[in-house]
C-alpha cells in the first residue's frame, strides 16, 4: 500500500508540472523597452530629437573630419599616423575606404524618419514645439544628405524609411542624379525654415540648435556648392550613369545656379544683419595691458574662431568641443614645465600654406612688387621692427618676414612670437613665448610623439587664454564654427562674381573681411602693390582673388579640402609635393631648406569618395564612382 | 525495546551533564527546549530503528505449506537481507516444507528448514551458502566416478570483485553465480571437470579443477563489447539492441596524465573532432565537436550531460575518470531526439559510479608528473634582432630618418659590444624565455574512492585533488608565488537507498572547486608578453649597486620614459587568485510499478546546482630603472630611477568579477519494458523535463531573466527475435527564447536495425563472421542556442532608451551643459525566429570477425536548416543600426566514423588488443544569404563552414618597379619584397573580389587515433597514436610581424610593445641584398605592413599531424604479494603523453594552430600508482 501512495504523490507532482508548462516559458515581463516607449511622452520624444542631433559631423576633429588631414593643408608625423592622412597620401581605396561614413549617415537618416513618423503620436507635446522639432529634424535630414552628397556625389535619397521586412528588390535603391539631390535637399530646407526659431530664446540650454539663420546660411552654402564647377555641368563625370542609363551629372553649365546661390546668400546676409550679427572685433570689457595694434589685430583674427558664441558665429557645432583639438595643436610652449605632456603640437601647416598668405601689403607674395619673392628661403635676421612677430635678433627665413597679420595670427613658426598662453603683456616682447623649433629644441622634433614636421604650427584654433601648467593645460573650449559670417560673406562674393561679375557689392564684402584682417581694400592693395594691378577688374581675376582670400580666411577650418574640390582646383593643387623646413636640423642654415615630405597625386577619381566595394556587392544597383 | 531505553537513558544523561553549563539561559526555557529535543531524538531513533528492523532484523516469520525449499529460502532472503548462494541442481532432491514460525531468529528458521534435508548450510559473512551434506552415509549407492568435490573461490577483474558471474561445469548444466562478494560455491563431479566462467562484457574463461578446492580467477574484459550495456538518453540499452548511433569511451582510455579530461578525447572515439590549442593549466580545454560542425549559428558545441544535468565543458574537464561509470557520445537523431531542441550538435552523456553491494572497496590513484612544453618557439638572438630592427627602418624610410625620432636605432657600437658579450647591464641581451620560464614543472594528482554497501543502501564516495603548476619562475625576493598553481578538488558522494522493496532513492552530491594562483594576466599572457618585449634595451633587473644599496625593491629595468614592457616585472609584480566552484545536489527516485503492470517503472529526478567564481589581484607598481651613463673603458655604469612617484614597494589590490549562477532541473520518466511470447520485446519511455537557469550578474534586464526549457520526450522500441529492431523517438520541446507560437517544436526520429548474423541462414555460413548487423536511422533534432545569450529574445526589439553614445549637447557651456542621452536600437524585433533544425540520417554496419575483430562503420548526413544569420541583402542605405537576422541559413554535413578493434588472448596468458578510430566530418553551406557576387568563386555555397577566405599570394615583388606596374593592391603602402597577390577577376586591382576560398577548413575534417595494448602476467603496455588532417591554420602575421606593436583582441595593455623576431623569420626574409621572392617573411617593416598582413596563402600552413599521444607501461603486483599487502589490486605505471610529433610545421606545436605564441602544449611524463583494497 505504501508504494501506491508514494507513486501517487510522484504522479501528482508530475501532472502539476505539466499543467503549468505554458506559463513556465513566459519569462519576459511586460514593460520591456521597445521603440514605442520613445514617443509616449514629451520628455522621451525629446531624447529622440537629441538622437537625431547626435549624428552631427564632428567638424574639425582630425580623427573624424577628413578635411583636416586629408588634403595639403596640414601634415603630421608618421608615428602618430592620423588615419585620414592616408587620403592625402593617395591611399584611398575601395575595399575599406578612409572616412567612409555612409553607414553612419544612413543610420542617422533612418532615425530622422522614425522621428518624423512618430512625433505626431506624442500626446503632451505643444503644437508650436512639435512644429519646431519637425523643422529641426527636416533640417538635419537635409544636412545628412548634403554630407553624403559632397563626399560621394550623387547618392540614393532616403525620403522615407523602407520597412524592416522590405523585399530585396525594394531595398536595392539607385543613386539619384546630382540635381535631384540638390533639389531635394533645398526643398527640405524650405520646408524646415518657417518652423525654425529666429533666434534661440534660451541660450544657456539651446545654443547650437538650428535656427532660421543657420538653415538659410546652410542653404546658401549648398546652393553655392551646387553652382560650383564640380557639380555644375562637370564633364569629367559624363560617364557616370546608373545601370539604366540615367545620367548622374547634368552636362550643361547653368549660370542660373549661381544666380540663385547669390540670392540665397543675400537672403541669409540680410537676416544676419537684421539679427545684428557682424564680423568679430576684439573689444574686451576689461583690459589688463594696453595692447599694441599688431596684437589687437591678431586677436581680432584669432578670437573670431576661438571666442565661443562671438558675434559672427552663425552655427557653433556643440557636438564638436575643441578642447582636445587645442591640446593636440598647441606646441610644448613652456619649457619650465618639463613634465607637461598634454600639449603635443601635432598637425603642421605645410610650406605651401605658409606661402599662400598675402604679404603685409595684402597681395600674394609672388605678385608683390615690394616683396623679395626669390629670397624667400634666404636667411634674414629679425630687427626690432618685427619684435611682435619674430623674436628680436633671431634668424629665420625671408618667408616669415613682412606677411599679413593673418599669417602671424594663424601660425606659429621657429623664432616666431606666440602671443598668449599666460603671457599677455606685449609691451614686454621678451616675456612673450617665441618658438624654438629646430631639432631637439623645446618646440622642435626629437621627443617621440610631439612636434612639428614642417616647421609650422597652427595657432589660429588655439584660444589665446589657454594656460599651460606643470602637468596640465587648461583650455577654453569653443564649439566648432561650422558656419560663420565671414564664410557667408565670401560665399556671397564668390557667387555674385560668378553671377554678375566683379561688382562693388563683391568688393564690399571682400573688403569687410580684409579690413578685419588688417589689410587694405582689394582695389587699393592691387593697384598699389601688385604686379598685376588690374586683376580685380575682370571676372576671372576677381575669381582668383576671391578664392585666395577664402583659402586664407578659412584656413585650418576644414574648408580648403572641400573648396579645392568644389572649384575643381584640387587636380592642380594636390598634384604637388608637400614641403616643409628640414626639421631634423639644428642650425638655421640647415633648417631653413625646403624639404620634400611627400609627393601627392590627385586624379579625377579623387574628387569623390569610392563607394565601398562591399556596398556595391550588396546592392548591385549602386554604380561605383569614376576611376574606382 | 530495551535498545531504545538504553539510548534514551544515555541521552538523558548526556543533556543532564550539558545542562550544567547552560549559557545563561532561563531554566524553564531550557527545560522546555530539552523536552522538545528529547522528543525529537526519540522519534528519530524510533524511525531509524524501524527502518533498520525491516532490513537487518534477524527475526524471521514464516508461514508456508508444502513449499519448495528454494521458495522458502527466497522468502528468508527477503526478510533477512542475507544473500543466499546455492546450486539449483542441489535443491532438486529437497523435500517440500511446511512451517509456521513467528519472530524467530534466522538460525532457528534455517534449522527448521534444513531439518531432514539432503543439504545443509553455512553462513559466511552475510551469505547463506547451501551445500550437500557431506555425511558419507547419505550416499548409499555411491558411484566413485560421481564423487562430488565442492569448489569455492573468488572472481575478480582488474578493478575488483565481480558479482553475478556465471560458473558452469563444462558439458553440464550444473552451474551457479558469484555473490556480491565475488564468491562462488559449486560442486563438481570429479577432478577432471572444467569450470567455465562467463560474464557479460568479459572474456569467457575455462579452468580445469585438477583437485583444487579453491579456485580464484581473474576475468579479462571482453573488448569485443558483445552484450555490453550502453548508456543512452534517459536509460541504457544493450549494445546488441542499439539502433541509434552511440559511441562509448572506456573510462580506462580517459585516464591520461592530465587534470583535464577533455584532452583525452581526440582520437579515442569515432565521431569526435577534437584538438587542443593551449597547454596552460586551467585554460587547456580541448575544443571538441560531435561529428564536426554543421551550423554557422551560435552554439556549435555538443550538449554535455553529467548524471543527466547539463554542464559546461569546464565541468567535464574536471571530472575524474575514476568516478566515471560510463561515457557515451550520441551522434545521430535517434540517439539525441529525446533532447529535442538541444541535441542537434550531439550529446555527451556521462554517468558517475554508484555503490555496489559488498564490502567497502577502497581505491586509490596517485600520480606525479613532470611536464614541459612539447616545443618552444625559437626567437632570433639579440644581435640579429638589432640588425634587423635597423634594417626595418632603413628599408622603409631610405634616409633612415624617422621624423619625430620615435623608433630606436641601434648604434654599431651597441651591436658590436652586445655581440662581444660586454657587461649585460650596459649591453643587455635578454633571453626572456630563459629568464622567465623553467624547463619543466611537476604536477600531482590524487584520487580516492570508497564504495560498497548492503541490501538497503549502497554508496560511492570519492575525493580527488589535483595540483597543476605553471612553468614560470618565481623571484625569491618576493614573498608570494607568481607561478601558476591550480589546485582542483572534487568531492562526490552517490548514495543509493532502497526505500521500499520497489523504490530506490539515489542522492548525489558533488562539488568541484578550483583554487588558482598565478600571474595577473594568466600564463598565456606571459608568453605573449615575452613575444613583444625588446631584448636589448634593458636587463630584467639591475643588481643592487653601491648607490642603491638600501633599495628594498627589485630594480626592474626599463628604457626611455619607462613605457616599455619588461615581462619579468609583469610576471613578478604580483599575482592573481581565483576561486571557482560548482556544487550539485541531486535526488533521484526510482519506483518499480510492476504491481500495476509488469515491466512498468517510474523515475523522477530533481537537481540543483550553484556555480560561483571570483578573483582578486594583488600587485605592486614596479620601480623602473634605466641606464644613466656608462664608461666604456671601465665597464662601469650608473642607473637612475625613472618613476620615483609611480612605483610602490607595497602591494595594491584589485577585485575582479564575482559571478554566481544557479540552475534547477527536474525530470520525470515513465518506463515500460516487456517481452511477449519469447520473441517480441517491447519497451517504451516517456519523459518530462524542465530546466531553469539564473545568473546573478547578468548585466542587462533581458539577460537577467531566467533561461528555461521544457520538454516531453518519448521512445518506443521493438525487437523481434534478436534479429529485427525498430525504434521511434520524439522530443517535444519548448524554449523561452522564441515568440509564443514559435516556442514549441516536435522532433521525431526513427530507426531500424537488422542483425543478420542472428538469421538462421547465416548460421549455416562459415563462421568467421561472428557478427553482422545493419542499422539505419532518420530524424530531426533542434538547436535553440542560435544566438548569443545577449540576443535571446529575437521577438523583442532591444532598445536602449538612455544611450550616451547617441547623446547631444547644447547651450552656452555645451560641454558640461545641457545634454540628453539618446535612443538606440540594438535589435529589431522578429517574431518568426525559431530554432535550427537538423535532419540527420545515419547508416551503420557492424561487423565482427572470428570473435576477435570488431568493426563499426557509420555513414551519416545532416541537413541543418533555419540557421540564424544576418540578412546580407540589406544595403547600407536602409540605415539599420543593427543587423537584421533571420532563420534562413542552411548547411549540410556528411561524414564517416569507423572504429576497429582487435583482441587476442593466448594460452600462455599473453593478451593483445588493438584499436583504431577514424572520424571524417565535412560540412558545407547550402543556403547562405550573401550578395549576388559577380564572381562565382566568392560564394560560400558549397564550401565548408570553416573555410577560410583570402588572397592567393604568388610571391614577393622583386622590386618597387614591379610593384608599381602590377595590379594595384588596396592595402596601404607596398613595394619590392611585399606580397604580390593574384588578381583573380582580372579587373586590374586587388579588391575583395579577389578573395577566394583558401586551404582546408580551420577545424580538422579528419581526426583519428590508433593504439594497442599488450599484457603478459602482471605486465601491460600500451601506446596510442593520434592525428588529424584536412586542417589549415594561419600564422598570425600581426602577432609575429617583427618590431610591430601588436595588441591582442580584448587585451588592455599599458606600455610600448615591440614584437620579437622569430628565428625562422630571421633565417629567411626578403632583404634588399638578398631578394628572395619566396622568402618566409616579406620585406621588414617597423610597423605591421597592412598589405602583407592580409589573409592569404602566404601564411597558410597545413595543420595535419600524427603524434604519439600516449605510452604507458604498467605492472600489477602478483596476487601473493598483494595478499600480504591486503590489497586486492595494486598496479604501478609510468606513462608519457605527446612524446613524438610528426608534422611539416616546425615553428611550434602544430596542434596549437594559430595560437602558437601562447602557452605551449605540454609533454608529460608521469608515474602513477593504483591500489584498491577490498
Amino acid at each position: 500500500m505504501k508504494e501506491y501512495k508514494f507513486t501517487g504523490i510522484i504522479l501528482l507532482m508530475l501532472l502539476s508540472g505539466l499543467t503549468s508548462c505554458r506559463k513556465y516559458l513566459d519569462v519576459v515581463p511586460d514593460n520591456v523597452a521597445t521603440i514605442d516607449n520613445a514617443f509616449t511622452m514629451r520628455s522621451q520624444a525629446e531624447k529622440y530629437l537629441f538622437t537625431c542631433y547626435s549624428y552631427l559631423q564632428r567638424d574639425g576633429d582630425p580623427e573624424q573630419d577628413p578635411a583636416m588631414l586629408g588634403g595639403d593643408e596640414l601634415w603630421e608625423n608618421d608615428e602618430n599616423g592620423g588615419i585620414y592622412k592616408n587620403i592625402a597620401k593617395g591611399l584611398q581605396n575601395v575595399v575599406n575606404p578612409y572616412a567612409e561614413n555612409m553607414d553612419y549617415i544612413y543610420r542617422a537618416l533612418r532615425d530622422c524618419n522614425i522621428f518624423l513618423e512618430n512625433i505626431g503620436k506624442v500626446p503632451d507635446l505643444k503644437d508650436a514645439e512639435r512644429r519646431r522639432w519637425i523643422a529641426e529634424v527636416k533640417f538635419l535630414k537635409a544636412y545628412d544628405h548634403f554630407c553624403l552628397l559632397k563626399k560621394y556625389g550623387p547618392i540614393p535619397l532616403v525620403k522615407e524609411n523602407l520597412p524592416v521586412n522590405a523585399d530585396a528588390n525594394q531595398v536595392k535603391v539607385f543613386r539619384a542624379p546630382v540635381d535631384s539631390c540638390f533639389n531635394y535637399i533645398t526643398s527640405l530646407l524650405d520646408e524646415a525654415i518657417p518652423g525654425l526659431p529666429l533666434t534661440i530664446d534660451n541660450p544657456t540650454r539651446e545654443l547650437g540648435r538650428v535656427t532660421q539663420l543657420i538653415a538659410l546660411t546652410f542653404k546658401a552654402k549648398i546652393l553655392v556648392t551646387a553652382a560650383s564647377p564640380l557639380f555644375n555641368g562637370n564633364s569629367d563625370q559624363q560617364s557616370l550613369k546608373n545601370h539604366d542609363g540615367t545620367q548622374l551629372f547634368s552636362q550643361t553649365v547653368s549660370k542660373a545656379k549661381w544666380d540663385s546661390a547669390a540670392a540665397a546668400c543675400k537672403r541669409a546676409i540680410d537676416m544676419a544683419d537684421d539679427l545684428g550679427m557682424k564680423l568679430y572685433y576684439y573689444q574686451p570689457a576689461f583690459q589688463q595691458f594696453q595692447l599694441s595694434d599688431t596684437i589687437m589685430t591678431q586677436l581680432n583674427i584669432r578670437n573670431a574662431i576661438t571666442e565661443k558664441w562671438n558675434s559672427e558665429i552663425i552655427w557653433g557645432n556643440t557636438m564638436m568641443n575643441t578642447s582636445y583639438l587645442q591640446e593636440l595643436l598647441t606646441p610644448f610652449l613652456d619649457s619650465r614645465y618639463l613634465d607637461e605632456t598634454v600639449t603635443k603640437g601635432l598637425y603642421s601647416p605645410t610650406l605651401k600654406i605658409a606661402e599662400m598668405y598675402y604679404s603685409s601689403n595684402g597681395v600674394p607674395i609672388s605678385e608683390d612688387k615690394t616683396w623679395n619673392y626669390s629670397a624667400r628661403y634666404a636667411l634674414r635676421k629679425a630687427t626690432d621692427d618685427y619684435k611682435k612677430y619674430i623674436r628680436n635678433g633671431a634668424t629665420t627665413a625671408g618667408l616669415n618676414f613682412d606677411r599679413e597679420p593673418r599669417f602671424y595670427a594663424d601660425m606659429g613658426f621657429d623664432t616666431g612670437i606666440w602671443y598668449g598662453q599666460g603671457n599677455y603683456d606685449d609691451s614686454q616682447d621678451q616675456s612673450l613665448f617665441a618658438l624654438a623649433a629646430k631639432f631637439k629644441e623645446p618646440q622642435g622634433v626629437g621627443k617621440p610623439g610631439y612636434g612639428t614636421v614642417t616647421g609650422y604650427y597652427v595657432k589660429k584654433l588655439v584660444h589665446y587664454q589657454n594656460v599651460i601648467a606643470q602637468t596640465s593645460y587648461s583650455t577654453s573650449g569653443y564649439p566648432w564654427p561650422t558656419l560663420r559670417l565671414a564664410d557667408l560673406y565670401l560665399l556671397y562674393a564668390e557667387a555674385l562674381n560668378e553671377s554678375a561679375g566683379p561688382t562693388d557689392e563683391v568688393h564690399r564684402y571682400l573688403d569687410l573681411i580684409r579690413k578685419r584682417a588688417g589689410l587694405l581694400s582689394v582695389k587699393d592693395s592691387w593697384t598699389q602693390f601688385s604686379t598685376n594691378p588690374g586683376k580685380f577688374t575682370t571676372q576671372n581675376g576677381m575669381r582668383e582673388i576671391i578664392h585666395q582670400e577664402r583659402l586664407i580666411e578659412m584656413a585650418f577650418e576644414a574648408q580648403r579640402f572641400w573648396d579645392l574640390r568644389r572649384w575643381k582646383e584640387a587636380a592642380k593643387e594636390l598634384n604637388t609635393t608637400v614641403m616643409g623646413w628640414d626639421v631634423n636640423q639644428t642650425s638655421a642654415a640647415g633648417y631653413y631648406v625646403p624639404k620634400k615630405i611627400f609627393n601627392q597625386s590627385f586624379g579625377v577619381k579623387d574628387y569623390f569618395w569610392p563607394i565601398k566595394d562591399y556596398n556595391i556587392t550588396v546592392n548591385s544597383n549602386l554604380v561605383q564612382n569614376i576611376g574606382w | 525495546m530495551t535498545n531504545y531505553v538504553l539510548h534514551f537513558i544515555n541521552l538523558t544523561y548526556m543533556h543532564n551533564t550539558y545542562s550544567e553549563c547552560s549559557f545563561g539561559m532561563d531554566r524553564s526555557m531550557l527545560r522546555t527546549f530539552i523536552r522538545i529535543l528529547r522528543l525529537t531524538i526519540i522519534l528519530m531513533i524510533a524511525i531509524l530503528l524501524q527502518v533498520g528492523a525491516t532490513g537487518y532484523g534477524r527475526k524471521i516469520s514464516l508461514s508456508v505449506k508444502e513449499t519448495s525449499l528454494e521458495n522458502v529460502l527466497k522468502d528468508i532472503r527477503k526478510q533477512s537481507g542475507y544473500n543466499i548462494l546455492y546450486n539449483p541442481n542441489l535443491l532438486k532432491e529437497t523435500r517440500l516444507i511446511s512451517l509456521e514460525v513467528h519472530n524467530v531468529s534466522l538460525e532457528f528458521a534455517l534449522q527448521k528448514c534444513f531439518e531432514g534435508q539432503p543439504v545443509t548450510y553455512v553462513i559466511e559473512k552475510q551469505t547463506i551458502i547451501v551445500k550437500s551434506r557431506s555425511a558419507p552415509a547419505a550416499v548409499s549407492n555411491e558411484d566413485v566416478a560421481s564423487l562430488k568435490i565442492t569448489v569455492t573461490g573468488t572472481i575478480r577483474d582488474s578493478a575488483g570483485i565481480l558479482s553475478g558471474v556465471t560458473v558452469l561445469v563444462k558439458g553440464t548444466t550444473t552451474g551457479t553465480k558469484s555473490d556480491q562478494n565475488g564468491r562462488f560455491v559449486i560442486d563438481v563431479p570429479n577432478d577432471n571437470a572444467i569450470l567455465v566462467f562467463s560474464f557479460v562484457s568479459y572474456l569467457t574463461l575455462e579452468v580445469p579443477v585438477k583437485g583444487r578446492n579453491v579456485i580464484n580467477v581473474v576475468l579479462l574484459p571482453d573488448t569485443k563489447g558483445m552484450d555490453e550495456v550502453v548508456l543512452v538518453a534517459f536509460g541504457v540499452q544493450k549494445k546488441t539492441d542499439m539502433v541509434g548511433s552511440v559511441t562509448t569511451i572506456k573510462t580506462s582510455d580517459l585516464k591520461v596524465p592530465s587534470s583535464n579530461l577533455t584532452t583525452a578525447l581526440a582520437g579515442r572515439a569515432a565521431g569526435i573532432i577534437a584538438y587542443q590549442r593551449s597547454g596552460e593549466p586551467g585554460q587547456d580545454n580541448a575544443d571538441f565537436f560531435v561529428r564536426g560542425v554543421t551550423t554557422f549559428g551560435y552554439k556549435t558545441s555538443p550538449l554535455i550531460l553529467i548524471d543527466g544535468i547539463e554542464l559546461t565543458t569546464k565541468d567535464l574537464a574536471r571530472l575524474q575518470p575514476d568516478d566515471i561509470s560510463s561515457f557515451s557520445i550520441m551522434k545521430d537523431a535517434t540517439a539525441t531526439a529525446l533532447y529535442g531542441a538541444r541535441g542537434a550538435n550531439g550529446v555527451i552523456l556521462v554517468t558517475t559510479k554508484q555503490g555496489k553491494v559488498g564490502r567497502a572497496n577502497l581505491s586509490l590513484r596517485m600520480e606525479n608528473s613532470i611536464s614541459a612544453p612539447t616545443k618552444n618557439v625559437e626567437l632570433a638572438d639579440p644581435v640579429t634582432y638589432m640588425k634587423m630592427s635597423n634594417e626595418a627602418v632603413l628599408t622603409r624610410t631610405p634616409l633612415g630618418e624617422v621624423v619625430g625620432g620615435g623608433d630606436v636605432f641601434y648604434s654599431d657600437d651597441k651591436i658590436a659590444n652586445t655581440k662581444a658579450g660586454a657587461n649585460p647591464n650596459i649591453y643587455p641581451a635578454n633571453d626572456w624565455k630563459k629568464i622567465m620560464f623553467k624547463d619543466n614543472t611537476q604536477n600531482q594528482r590524487l584520487n580516492l574512492n570508497i564504495s560498497g554497501g548492503g541490501g538497503i543502501a549502497r554508496y560511492f564516495v570519492s575525493g580527488s585533488y589535483n595540483k597543476d603548476n605553471g612553468i614560470m619562475k618565481v623571484d625569491k625576493r618576493n614573498n608570494f608565488n607568481n607561478n601558476i598553481s591550480l589546485k582542483s578538488y572534487t568531492l562526490r558522494s552517490n548514495v543509493t537507498i532502497d526505500v521500499t522493496k520497489t523504490t530506490e532513492m539515489i542522492v548525489r552530491l558533488s562539488g568541484n572547486f578550483d583554487a588558482y594562483t598565478g600571474p595577473i594576466d594568466g600564463g598565456a599572457a606571459m608568453y605573449t608578453k615575452v613575444m613583444r618585449s625588446n631584448p636589448v634595451l634593458f636587463p630584467a633587473y639591475y643588481p643592487l649597486d653601491e648607490e642603491h644599496q638600501f633599495v628594498k625593491h627589485i630594480m626592474f629595468g626599463n628604457y626611455d620614459a619607462g613605457q616599455y614592457i619588461n615581462p619579468y616585472a609583469e610576471m613578478t609584480k604580483g599575482y592573481k587568485d581565483y576561486s571557482s566552484s560548482l556544487m550539485l545536489a541531486q535526488v533521484e527516485i526510482k519506483q518499480d510499478l510492476s504491481f500495476l503492470t509488469k515491466g512498468l517503472s517510474f523515475r523522477t529526478m530533481v537537481n540543483t546546482n550553484r556555480s560561483a567564481y571570483f578573483d582578486v589581484s594583488r600587485f605592486y607598481n614596479p620601480y623602473w630603472y634605466k641606464l644613466a651613463g656608462y664608461d666604456q673603458t671601465k665597464t662601469s655604469y650608473s642607473i637612475t630611477n625613472i618613476n620615483p612617484d609611480q612605483g610602490t614597494e607595497y602591494l595594491g589590490y584589485q577585485e575582479g568579477p564575482k559571478n554566481v549562477a544557479s540552475t534547477f532541473y527536474m525530470e520525470s520518466m515513465l518506463n515500460y519494458n516487456s517481452t511477449f511470447g519469447k520473441k517480441h520485446h517491447l519497451s517504451g519511455l516517456l519523459v518530462y523535463m524542465m530546466r531553469d537557469n539564473l545568473t546573478a550578474n547578468a548585466g542587462s534586464l533581458q539577460l537577467s531573466l531566467p533561461f528555461r526549457n521544457l520538454g516531453l520526450s518519448g521512445r518506443a522500441t521493438y525487437a523481434y527475435d534478436n534479429r529485427f529492431f525498430a525504434e521511434f523517438n520524439f522530443g517535444y520541446n519548448g524554449s523561452e527564447r522564441f515568440y509564443k507560437d514559435k516556442r514549441w517544436g516536435f522532433f521525431p526520429s526513427a530507426g531500424l536495425a537488422w542483425t543478420i548474423s542472428n538469421e538462421k541462414f547465416f548460421k549455416s555460413l562459415p563462421n568467421y563472421v561472428s557478427n553482422l548487423r545493419l542499422r539505419a536511422t532518420y530524424g530531426l533534432v533542434g538547436n535553440d542556442a542560435i544566438g548569443r545569450p545577449e540576443d535571446r529574445f529575437f521577438y523583442l526589439s532591444n532598445v536602449n532608451m538612455n544611450d550616451p553614445s547617441r547623446s547631444a549637447y547644447f547651450g552656452r557651456d555645451f560641454s558640461g551643459g545641457e545634454g540628453l542621452n539618446g535612443v538606440s536600437i540594438s535589435r529589431y524585433s522578429n517574431p518568426v525566429i525559431t530554432w535550427e533544425t537538423s535532419k540527420q540520417k545515419n547508416l551503420a554496419l557492424e561487423l565482427g570477425l572470428l570473435n576477435k575483430i570488431n568493426i563499426i562503420a557509420e555513414f551519416y548526413t545532416q541537413d541543418r536548416t533555419h540557421i540564424l544569420m544576418d540578412r546580407s541583402s540589406v544595403p547600407v542605405t536602409s540605415g539599420f543600426s543593427a543587423p537584421i537576422k533571420a532563420n534562413v541559413g542552411e548547411a549540410s554535413s556528411k561524414g564517416t566514423d569507423i572504429s576497429i578493434d582487435f583482441t587476442q588472448n593466448f594460452k600462455n596468458g599473453l593478451w593483445f588488443s588493438a584499436r583504431g578510430n577514424f572520424t571524417y566530418a565535412s560540412s558545407k553551406f547550402k543556403v547562405y544569404e550573401e550578395p549576388q557576387y559577380k564572381e562565382r568563386y566568392r560564394s560560400r555555397i558549397g564550401n565548408s563552414l570553416n573555410q577560410n577566405y583570402g588572397y592567393i599570394a604568388e610571391r614577393l615583388f622583386v622590386d618597387d618597379e614591379e610593384a608599381a606596374n602590377s595590379p594595384r593592391q588596396n592595402y596601404g603602402v607596398y613595394g619590392g619584397g611585399d606580397i604580390k597577390y593574384t588578381d583573380v577577376n582580372k579587373d586590374g586591382q586587388i579588391t575583395e573580389a579577389d578573395i577566394v576560398p583558401i586551404g582546408n577548413p580551420t577545424t580538422p575534417e579528419i581526426v583519428f587515433g590508433f593504439g594497442f595494448s599488450i599484457g603478459y602476467k602482471g605486465f601491460d603496455m600500451s601506446a596510442f597514436f593520434q592525428g588529424l588532417a584536412n586542417e589549415s591554420f594561419w600564422i598570425d602575421v600581426n602577432a609575429t610581424s617583427p618590431f610591430a606593436s601588436y595588441v591582442y583582441d580584448g587585451e588592455i595593455i599599458g606600455g610600448k610593445l615591440q614584437n620579437q623576431v622569430l628565428k625562422a623569420y630571421a633565417d629567411n626574409y626578403w632583404s634588399e641584398d638578398h631578394r628572395n621572392v619566396y622568402a618566409l617573411w616579406p620585406r621588414l617593416s617597423p610597423q605591421v605592413n597592412a598589405n602583407d598582413a592580409q589573409t592569404s596563402t602566404w601564411f597558410m600552413r597545413d595543420g595535419s599531424f600524427l603524434r604519439l599521444k600516449q605510452v604507458e607501461l604498467g605492472y600489477t603486483l602478483p596476487r601473493k604479494v598483494q595478499t600480504r599487502l591486503h590489497s586486492s589490486n595494486l598496479r604501478l605505471y609510468v606513462n608519457a603523453t605527446n612524446l613524438l610529433n610528426f608534422s611539416k610545421f616546425k615553428l611550434w606545436d602544430v596542434e596549437m594552430g594559430s595560437n602558437g605564441l601562447g602557452y605551449p602544449v605540454q609533454r608529460v611524463y608521469n608515474v602513477g600508482l593504483n591500489v584498491s583494497f577490498n
